[in-house]
């Protein structure tokens, strides 16, 4: 089972969070959508949420929904605040400069698929 | 040997659709009358198979009308004479061998009905009478061909000289100061129509000879401008565009509310647009960053609580000078490239 | 690739009509801000979005997108069906989500047509 450790080394993602044990962390599957009403009514449990989305209500639906990460993507930049909210949360942040297209395929080809 | 299958991957591309569609479109706007040939031979009943034949050949014809006191009694053609020979009969009047049920069709109908006609009786031609039933013309396919193949020609020459008078704008008009100038109202929350005005914008540089890139800035910019009038704006606003050979101008402006700090809406990811605009794909705050980005001027003129003004400016290279009208020793443009001013 | 086979990898339903289908697509862009797309995507991407507003066909007319494909079968409306025949931008449709439909034609060797976030 792939853990979240493997996708931040294979991706090379930046953590906004605070650091955590990622390699205890095992995502079941992946979702990607800009659009919150979306990510609302399709995303699984314990998936990882791929958007360029960097607005606050992020962290708030991440929470709700028992997201395992977000990563967002080309370099949007959440504010301190949503930072300081997902650590209270528990709701891990991710950053890249890569466009969703190509981390979606990264990850699919890691094994992580739709839920 | 195994026969070439007729139709693998046989592939219709745009152009040829597109040529297909026109000619049936021309199948249905050309009337008969106009392809028709006219003041055709006609022939008397009691003309001699014989005489019928030095006519053909004379008018390298291959069939012909029979008309008794102007009124159409039949058609004869060169089948009909291969019969008279045959028979040895060339002394007979045209009356005994010619074709008596004549299928006829209207001048004023559409080029449709002569195809029907021909599709479904496999005739090689066609009387064509007015509505008194008096014989005015004759069809056959190849009238049909070479009409179509006119009007086609005609088509593509209307279009290469549209074109051509789009790219010669500029030169044709002879002033100091040469420019186009488009103006756009823009309705508050309109978002159906969003995007209407930076379609018209672009489709009218792509005409006027602008590279797709040129054009493709300029729709970017000035729909993200349009998109922030409709979400923003309290009553709206306008859109002007200018179009210059050498730069191309664009203005958004609306009276309020106006920006807070110009400053902060610069930045990129902050946004004032609730999520309702956000779930309809903008209000990310991207739109003033992605304007920057495609023009080569940028300035915001804004007051709180009285409105916006947001002046663009792209210069053309050289080279592509909208209109040819790139006249060498014309304005030279100080490109302070970049530049955003703010004022408050 | 050629569209045709996109198309197929993605159990896609072409919803326009008219337009060139045996075209060639350089590339791959997936978002649902359109804003996104007006500024990083390159001209001749496909569209692959969860957005389906005429915004979205208004956005492709302007960033020159070579095809629009809305995921998780959502359906345009006629309205936005007319504007993408006019345009001649074909519009499909597939059942399955924008992580999946990424990830097949990335997999397939699609590659992104998006410029990584710059700071220009």
């Amino acid at each position: 089972m792939i853990t979240l450790q493997t996708i931040v080394d294979e991706l090379g993602l930046v953590v906004l969070t605070e650091a955590r044990d990622f390699g205890a962390v095992t995502p079941a599957s992946g979702y990607a959508s800009d659009l919150l009403s979306c990510v609302m009514a399709g995303a699984q449990k314990r998936s990882v949420w791929v958007t360029l989305q960097a607005h606050a209500n992020i962290v708030a639906v991440a929470a709700l929904l028992d997201l395992s990460a977000i990563i967002i993507t080309e370099g949007a930049m959440p504010d301190a605040a949503s930072i300081a909210r997902a650590n209270q949360e528990g709701i891990n942040l991710l950053s890249t400069p890569e466009p969703t297209y190509t981390v979606v395929g990264r990850l699919w080809e890691l094994g992580l698929h739709t839920g | 040997m195994d026969a070439e299958p007729l139709r693998t991957d046989r592939v219709i591309t745009d152009g040829a659709a597109n040529l297909i569609s026109r000619v049936e479109e021309l199948a249905y706007e050309l009337t008969i009358a106009e392809v028709m040939s006219r003041d055709p031979r006609a022939i008397a009943p009691g003309t001699k198979m014989g005489e019928v034949m030095e006519t053909f050949r004379e008018a390298r014809i291959s069939g012909a009308p029979v008309v008794a006191n102007g009124e159409l009694v039949g058609i004869v053609s060169l089948e009909d004479l291969i019969r008279a020979l045959r028979e040895s009969n060339i002394q007979a009047p045209v009356g005994e061998y010619m074709t008596r049920m004549v299928l006829t069709v209207k001048a004023h109908s559409p080029l449709i009905e002569a195809l029907k006609v021909f599709e479904q009786r496999h005739v090689g031609r066609l009387p064509v009478v007015d509505d008194d039933n008096r014989l005015v013309g004759i069809i056959t396919k190849g009238d049909i061909t070479s009409g179509v193949m006119r009007a086609l020609q005609y088509d593509y020459q209307e279009e290469e000289v549209r074109k051509y008078r789009a790219r010669h704008l500029f030169e044709d008009i002879v002033s100091d100061r040469t420019s186009l100038t488009l103006r756009y109202k823009i309705a508050h929350g309109a978002f159906a129509q969003g995007g209407n005005a930076s379609s018209h914008i672009k489709r009218a540089l792509l005409r006027l000879g602008a590279s797709p890139q040129i054009a493709r800035r300029c729709g970017i910019a000035i729909y993200e401008a349009e998109m922030n009038l409709i979400i923003h704006a309290t009553n709206g606003g306008m859109i002007r565009i200018e179009i210059e050979p050498h730069r191309i101008l664009m203005e958004a402006i609306d009276d309020g509310p106006g920006i807070y700090d110009v400053e902060q809406a610069m930045q990129p990811g902050y946004s004032t647009a609730p999520d309702s605009i956000r779930e309809l794909g903008f209000g990310a705050g991207m739109g003033l960053k992605n304007i920057q980005r495609c023009v080569d001027d940028m300035y915001i003129d804004s007051t709180p609580g009285r409105g916006t003004r947001l002046e663009l400016r792209i210069n053309m290279p050289p080279q592509e000078s909208l209109g040819d009208a790139a006249r060498k020793t014309g304005t030279t443009e100080e490109r302070d490239d970049h530049t955003t001013n703010h004022r408050r | 690739m050629k569209l045709t086979e996109l198309i197929q990898l993605i159990d896609g339903a072409v919803l326009t009509r008219g337009a060139d289908l045996n075209r060639d697509v350089r590339g791959g862009c997936g978002a649902d801000l359109m804003s996104d797309v007006l500024a990083y995507s390159q001209p001749d991407a496909v569209l692959l979005t969860g957005l389906c507003t005429s915004q979205v066909v208004r956005t492709a007319m302007m960033a020159d997108v070579a095809a629009i494909i809305f995921v998780r079968d959502k359906q345009p409306t006629e309205e936005m069906i007319q504007l993408a025949n006019r345009e001649q931008i074909p519009l499909i449709s597939s059942p399955h989500g924008m992580f999946e439909v990424c990830g097949r034609l990335h997999n397939a060797g699609l590659q992104s047509l998006e410029h990584a976030y710059d700071e220009g």
